[in-house]
């Protein structure tokens, strides 16, 4: 006498919740050119390595004392593999009932969370639909109304401290859904697919009077430049390539040290030339950054952030001889580099992210200060500002700031925080000082300008003397910048600093005091 | 096609006139903001049909700087 029958039923069971909504639901979701959630699962993890749990979760209808129906629950949860490494992925199942809660089993929701949470484990949350937001439909069915609360939401606030949280927006993401998906570290959305908006058309019509489509509301025109999410995907596929991507960089949790044997054929000592160049003579002229950062770091190694979100500031991941680091750098060619709110927002959020995870962040500075005049005002750039350089200040975590061209005011002087390896390297190209020269020289010499006979002679008098002044060698003769390098030793230099700098990460590893907030 | 300012400055050079041919990639107008002088780029090939501003002119993001019809 066995269980073998008992077997048998759980097979039958577990291949019933495999048909998910159904074969009609699935072509129709299929013609929509989205995915369903099972194949999502399978095109992130590695080949055979699902696991899943709650898979008999969901609605089952009876005749007679048996089984004749079953609807899964709209949501599909377990462990796989990425790249070899374990990890929680959640994912809703829009062709049950559109993801809605009234065909939720919200424990299953929860429980995806306290997995990542007690296990350690990183978490991927595909997200599609409303993700078990309510509906007025199942408050209906209910016959009452409930104060709400974001189930699990502990738990989702308490894992961005602990473990690396992917989401991706693959369907029309609203309310909670649309929470889950903002909430993790790195949020992608799929063009064309995907939308994502705090609430849909029919409600934003009914009450704000906007009467725009879901694209119009929330799709990746909006959002690539929203800060709502750091990403754009191509397609299902990209985002799952994406997330992959994202998550090599990265520890499985905040007491485990960064991936640092990435395989790299590519020389620590390698001397690119180009750098000799790369920063114009001519003060105004600006340059490409993302050449300098392929000179500088292993090759094919750097993974841009929200490329397109106060896109005066680069933030990435990459490596330097196998082993993880942040990187922050500028791009001179948006609106000459400077500081905006959303790209000190987005800064902050980065520093914070690779001081929870222990990555060392290399800081290639060429900062003409935070944005000036009356939009920056009326945005708010100061306060922006100063959150920036206060994380960049509470970072725990070795920084390396190798000075490109410009270090000005009190954005690039927060650049650099006061913990941990603080090394500091200048190119010749280095220009630095608390105010620009040009500019300066009509505030600070006014008066003797006002009086002279000849005030452009004067002008270009006192030109020519602060050219001199202004020279890194200068600084360099008052040990007020330790090293000029050239910059050609760039990427030998930091592929030893790497190895510095992870000496130091043992003694860093756990929580932060400062868990990140979304 | 609108090509339009992503920051706000002022007009340092028109690199084109109205009817002049041009490629996908070429500069077009030069910006200046932050004391940088910013290229702007042509998305597509086509024709100049409308320059709408001239050095000097103060610009805010968003505002259309001039007009291509592309081929």
């Amino acid at each position: 006498m066995t269980w073998l029958p008992e077997i048998d039923e759980l097979h039958r069971r577990e291949d019933l919740a495999r048909q998910m909504g159904g074969a009609e639901k699935v072509a129709k979701h299929h013609a929509q050119g989205r995915l369903a959630v099972r194949e999502r699962i399978n095109l992130l993890l590695d080949a055979d390595t699902f696991h899943e749990t709650g898979a008999l979760a969901g609605k089952a209808t009876y005749e007679g004392g048996k089984l004749t129906a079953f609807q899964p629950a709209n949501f599909v949860l377990g462990t796989g593999k990425i790249e070899g490494r374990k990890v929680v992925v959640a994912g809703d199942d829009f062709t049950v009932r559109g993801g809605a809660a009234d065909a939720a089993i919200m424990g299953k929701q929860v429980y995806a969370e306290k997995m990542a949470h007690d296990l350690l484990l990183p978490l991927v949350r595909l997200v599609d639909g409303t993700g078990g937001g309510g509906s007025v439909k199942s408050l209906d069915d209910m016959g009452y109304t409930y104060v709400p609360y974001n189930p699990g939401w502990d738990y989702v606030v308490a894992n961005l401290g602990r473990v690396p949280v992917v989401a991706a927006a693959l369907g029309s993401t609203a309310g909670l859904g649309a929470a889950r998906l903002a909430a993790a570290h790195f949020s992608i959305m799929v063009a064309q697919t995907s939308q994502l908006f705090v609430a849909g058309p029919p409600v934003v019509r009914y009450g704000m009077g906007q009467d725009l489509s879901k694209e119009e509301l929330g799709g990746v025109a909006v959002h690539r430049s929203s800060g709502a999410v750091d990403n754009i995907a191509s397609s299902e596929e990209d985002a799952f390539r994406q997330i992959r991507r994202f998550l090599s960089y990265l520890p499985r949790s905040a007491w485990e040290l960064p991936p640092m044997n990435a395989t790299s054929e590519d020389d620590p000592g390698r001397r690119e030339e180009s750098l000799l160049s790369a920063i114009p003579r001519n003060r105004r002229r600006v340059y490409k950054i993302r050449p300098i950062l392929d000179a500088i770091f292993d090759a094919g190694s750097v993974f841009e952030m929200g490329r397109e979100v106060g896109g005066a500031t680069v933030t990435a991941f990459a490596r330097l001889d196998g082993c993880s680091v942040g990187v922050l750098a500028p791009d001179p060619y948006v609106g000459g580099g400077g500081l905006s709110a959303l790209g000190a927002d987005k800064l902050a959020r980065f520093v914070d992210l690779c001081g929870t995870f222990h990555l060392p962040v290399v800081n290639l500075v060429d900062q003409p200060g935070l944005v000036i005049g009356l939009d920056a005002e009326r945005g708010g750039a100061i306060r922006h500002g100063v959150r920036a350089i206060a994380a960049v200040y509470q970072a725990r975590i070795p920084m390396v700031e190798v000075i490109l061209r410009r270090v000005f005011g009190v954005g690039g002087a927060g650049m650099t925080n006061a913990h941990g390896l603080n090394l500091r390297y200048a190119w010749p190209s280095g220009d630095w000082g608390s105010l620009p020269v040009e500019g300066g020289i009509e505030v600070a010499f006014r008066r003797d300008l006002e009086a002279s006979d000849d005030p452009a002679g004067m002008r270009e008098e006192i030109l020519a003397r602060m050219e001199g002044v202004r020279s890194p060698f200068r600084t360099a003769e008052a040990f007020g910048i330790e090293e000029i390098i050239d910059p050609r030793d760039t990427r030998p230099l930091l592929c030893e600093w790497v190895h510095d700098a992870y000496r130091l990460l043992p003694s860093l590893l756990g929580p932060w005091s400062h868990a990140m907030r979304p | 096609m609108e090509i339009k300012a992503d920051l706000n400055g002022t007009v340092f050079k028109v690199l084109v006139r109205e009817g002049d041919a041009t490629a996908s990639g070429d500069e077009v107008m030069i910006l200046e903001s932050m004391k940088m002088e910013i290229p702007v780029e042509a998305p597509a090939a086509g024709r100049v049909t409308r320059v709408l501003v001239k050095p000097g002119d103060s610009i805010v993001d968003g505002q259309v700087l001039l007009e291509i019809d592309p081929t």
